[in-house]
Formats: structure tokens, C-alpha cells, sequence
């Protein structure tokens, strides 16, 4: 119950706030969408590698929409002393942070889907061929990036800082995932890149693998919550 | 029955000790006022019985129950006004309150909550609108939609006007009418002499006086003040006392006796004792001599 209280919190506030919906929404699902289709218009008859530029795209719906969100939303409710206030009420810390990851994670799953069907009508990029999995990636994706955005904002001094912070996180998780085009990388970047828990995603949405992103997942996911658990900050640094 | 109890309590924050090992308890259905100067500690006390943080030593139990660890129990049947909290900006007061509402047990219907704050009229108002009296009353609104037997309140009245503190008053009074058990922390001492039945004095991390406040004040007896007559030293007068500028301060026990013990003496010398002034003693007499002796 408490869970859903904050779940809802979480959700009517993120469709408030209208500057970050541009950033949130606007922005990542204008070039999950936008991107595959310019390319099927540029080249067209390559629906494979319109339908790999999408794939790469969701690493860049997940580090915006599930990872910088939460980052901003947590950070900026820390600085304001909301949570610190959410703290007043008979919540206990994890159903405070669980509430949040599960709206963050709502967001995003729905707004990959929106960019799925999009690109099916607009850019001829076949639906997924295992649904299932598909849908199984993207929902742990979500939780996973969503956990990491929670326990990254420990390492965020000012709320101010938080997108600015998130940057370098976003362009590797894009750069990574061939977002942003054929870009040559040495090998050991490459290694690092393909390590992320965006592409662990692309790569099960992509080739169909399971074992390969379920250990990087599970993997991503321990450090998340070891960390959370250890330095997550309820209140701004007294300084 | 003891609702808080309070043991050899310590904090620290790096070298600064915010709370040196601080004792006391309040009896359930009491008013009790933890006073100071700032810094002196009171919001390290409330943040320890809130459960925000976990005590460097000593022990805090709220209805026996630890609010570190049973956070959750403690919640329930407590409310907490913290000295600083945030709002949603955005949202309006009803919306904020039905926000609020959504994470409280059996929570009061918001037009009660809000009526009680005084804050009915504002109801459609944005938070960010709000002046910074009317946001502790928001404040005290979402403290009170639990129907706590158990109200922390960190310096509740700060940044209200008059009437927004009378009102604040009239709420803790009725509440605790009711048999709800409130600690409240303030540095404005009349509304602790007004509101509470026992107090404590922290000075830098310690307790320098406490006990009810009608014994403590009483014990300090009062003081009698008089514009010093032209040609009186202090030294002819039949009492000691102290001058404050041009103005002659008797302390006793009994003021009253004292005042007349003055008057048949100037009496007696065809004097007249202009600006005379006879009272007990105030929380802030003794505040200030405590707080001055600790220094």
C-alpha cells in the first residue's frame, strides 16, 4: 500500500514538471523515433540496420528516462527536503526509494513501447520477434538503470549539478550501444562499453541472447543496492 | 506513563558535540518545552526522537519503541513538525495535503487537517505562494493528519505572525487537552511559559535547568525594579541589588515582600520610587542568568 502511495507520488509528479518532460520525454523519444526514422528515408531498404539503430536508441531512452530522471527527481526532492519529509510520514526508507524506482521504471517502459509501435508505422521496424523477451529486457533494464540513478545521486553534491553529472553517463551508455553512429573505439573502450547495463539490453533485445545480459543485469543490480544502502543521502550535505 | 524517554543521549557531528548525554522524560499527555539559544541542540534532540539519525550514545523511546528501528511503529502514532522540511512548490495546499494524506494511517479528512491550521482559505492556494508563517502552518496541518498521541514540534511558531502563533497555540493547547503528549522546542520563551507544563534548558549540548515549569519558576523567585531616586546609592537601599543602567533590579524570593520592605524605606525618607515594577520571575530571568552563568 505504502509502496503504491509513493508510486503514485512519483508518477503525477513526473507528468508535472514540465521542463523535465521535454528532457524526459520529449527529448529521448523524439530520437528513438526520429533518428530510425530519418535513416529508413536516408537509406532506404536497410530495415536491418534501421531496426539495429532502434535497438541502439533504447540505451539512450534508458539512460535518459530511467537513469537521469530519477537522478534529477531524487537529487532535486533531497536538496528541496522533501525526502526528508517523506521520512515524517509512517514510509519506511525502501518503500520511499522502491515507490520511486517502480513510477521511473513505469515511465520508461512506457515510453519504449509508444517508441516501438512508432517506429513500426513510421520507420517499418518490425515488432520484436520474442515479445517476451523483449519485454522481460526492458523491464529490467528500466529497474536496473532506474536502482543506478538512485545510488548514483550520492555522489552528486547540488541538485543543480545532477544533469550535468549524468552526461558523461549518457553518452557512453549511447556511444556504447551504436546510438550515435559508427564511432571507431579501441578495443579495451569497446570491452567497457559492452560491460554497461545498457548494453546488456540492446544486446537481449538485439541478438536474442538471455544468460549474457541476465549476469550483467543481476551483476548491475547488487552494486546498485550495495551502494544505495551504504552512501544514499536522505538530506543535503551540511556545509 | 512515560510516553518519551530520553537517556544519556549523545551526538556529534566530526569534533562538534551537539548533544553531551541529555536525560529526560515526558509523562503521555503532557506538554513539555526543550528551550535554548540556537545551536544549543534542540533540533539534534527532535532529529534523535524522530529517528532521522542514530544517537552516538544514550537511548530515545517513544512510547517504548526505538525510532531508528522501529521507525515505522513510531510513525504511526506520532507527528513530527520539523524545524526545516520542504513542499512540492507546485502543488496546491488541498493537493499537498491529499498527497500527504495517501501516506497516513487513518488520516484526518483534509478539511479538518487544514481547519485545525488554519488554513482553510488557502486550500487552493500553491505552496510556493504561501508566506513563511503560512507554510508552518501547512507544516503543522500535515503533522496533525495522523491524529498523533505523540506531536514533535520544532520551533512550530517560528515565522508567524501574532495571531498565526496565538492560533498555533490554541491547537497545542486543545491538543493536549485531548491527552496528546507534545515536545515542542523554542527559543521564544513566553510561548514555552504559556504551552508547557515541564521544561528543559540545553545550553551547548546539555541540560542546565529543567523540571515543571511552575516549581522552577517559582523557585527563582522574582525581582522588584525601580528608577534609582537622585542621591541613593545603591549601597543606602535596605536589599541588595544590581543596577541596570539608571535602573535599580531587587531579585527575591518573596518580590512583593520586597516591594513594600522599599517602599516604607524611601517612604520613610520622603523619597518616591517612580517605574516601580513587581513580578515573579520569567522562563526568561532564568533563561538568560543560565545561560549567561554556563558562558
Amino acid at each position: 500500500m505504502s509502496v503504491a502511495a509513493t508510486y503514485r507520488l512519483g508518477t503525477r509528479l513526473f507528468w508535472r514538471d514540465r521542463t523535465m518532460l521535454f528532457a524526459s520525454v520529449v527529448t529521448p523519444v523524439g530520437l528513438a523515433v526520429g533518428l530510425p526514422v530519418l535513416m529508413r528515408n536516408v537509406r532506404p531498404g536497410q530495415i536491418a540496420e534501421v531496426a539495429q539503430l532502434f535497438h541502439g536508441m533504447l540505451a539512450v531512452l534508458l539512460a535518459i528516462t530511467a537513469f537521469m530522471n530519477i537522478v534529477v527527481a531524487l537529487t532535486s526532492r533531497r536538496d528541496q527536503l522533501v525526502l526528508k519529509r517523506l521520512r515524517t510520514t509512517r514510509l519506511t526508507d525502501a518503500q520511499i526509494l522502491a515507490g520511486q524506482i517502480a513510477s521511473t521504471v513505469t515511465q520508461t517502459v512506457g515510453l519504449i513501447l509508444l517508441s516501438m509501435v512508432a517506429v513500426r508505422f513510421l520507420a517499418d521496424v518490425p515488432f520484436p520477434p520474442d515479445p517476451l523477451l523483449f519485454g522481460a529486457a526492458i523491464v529490467a533494464g528500466s529497474a536496473v538503470l532506474a536502482l543506478l540513478g538512485a545510488a548514483y545521486t550520492a555522489a552528486i553534491p547540488r541538485a543543480e549539478l545532477a544533469a550535468a553529472y549524468t552526461m558523461p553517463i549518457f553518452l557512453m551508455a549511447g556511444v556504447g550501444a551504436g546510438a550515435m553512429g559508427p564511432i571507431p573505439l579501441p578495443s579495451f573502450v569497446r570491452t567497457a562499453l559492452d560491460l554497461l547495463p545498457t548494453a546488456a539490453v540492446v544486446d537481449a533485445v538485439s541478438t536474442g541472447a538471455v544468460l549474457r545480459p541476465v549476469l550483467n543485469l543481476a551483476a548491475w543490480a547488487m552494486i546498485g543496492a550495495v551502494a544505495l544502502r551504504l552512501w544514499f543521502r536522505w538530506e543535503p550535505r551540511r556545509s | 506513563m512515560t510516553a518519551i524517554r530520553v537517556h544519556d543521549l549523545r551526538k556529534s557531528y566530526g569534533d562538534f558535540a551537539a548533544l553531551k548525554g541529555i536525560s529526560f522524560e515526558v509523562p503521555a499527555g503532557e506538554i513539555f518545552a526543550l528551550l535554548g539559544r540556537n545551536g544549543a541542540g534542540k533540533t539534534t534532540a527532535v532529529e534523535l526522537l524522530g529517528g532521522f539519525q542514530r544517537p552516538d550514545g544514550g537511548t530515545v523511546r517513544v512510547h517504548d519503541l526505538d525510532p531508528v528501528a522501529d521507525r515505522a511503529a513510531v510513525r504511526e502514532r506520532s507527528g513530527i513538525m520539523l524545524q526545516e522540511a520542504g513542499f512540492f512548490p507546485d502543488l496546491t495546499v488541498a493537493q499537498t495535503v491529499d498527497t500527504w494524506r495517501d501516506f497516513t494511517a487513518a488520516p484526518r479528512p483534509r478539511g479538518e487537517a487544514l481547519e485545525l491550521a488554519g488554513l482553510a482559505a488557502k486550500a487552493g492556494t500553491k505552496v510556493r505562494q504561501l508566506s513563511g508563517g503560512e507554510k508552518r502552518r501547512l507544516d503543522l496541518a500535515l503533522a496533525l493528519l495522523g491524529g498523533p498521541d505523540v506531536l514533535f514540534l520544532d520551533e512550530p511558531t517560528t515565522g508567524m505572525d501574532a495571531e498565526g502563533r496565538r492560533d498555533t497555540w490554541e491547537v497545542v493547547r486543545g491538543l493536549a487537552a485531548q491527552g496528546t503528549t507534545i515536545l515542542l522546542t523554542t527559543h521564544y520563551l513566553e510561548e514555552a511559559q504559556r504551552l508547557a507544563a515541564s521544561m528543559a534548558i540545553l545550553d551547548e549540548g546539555e541540560i542546565v535547568a529543567a523540571g515543571g515549569m511552575a516549581e522552577t519558576l517559582a523557585a527563582r523567585g522574582g525581582r522588584v525594579a525601580f528608577r534609582l531616586p537622585e542621591g541613593v546609592r545603591p549601597a543606602d537601599l535596605p536589599l541588595p541589588v544590581t543596577l541596570e543602567g539608571e535602573i535599580a533590579v531587587c531579585r527575591a524570593d518573596d518580590p512583593d515582600l520586597a516591594a513594600q520592605t522599599l517602599l516604607t524605606w524611601a517612604a520613610g525618607r520622603g523619597l518616591r520610587l517612580t517605574g516601580l515594577e513587581v513580578r515573579a520571575a520569567t522562563l526568561e530571568d532564568l533563561f538568560l542568568d543560565l545561560t549567561r552563568s554556563a558562558r
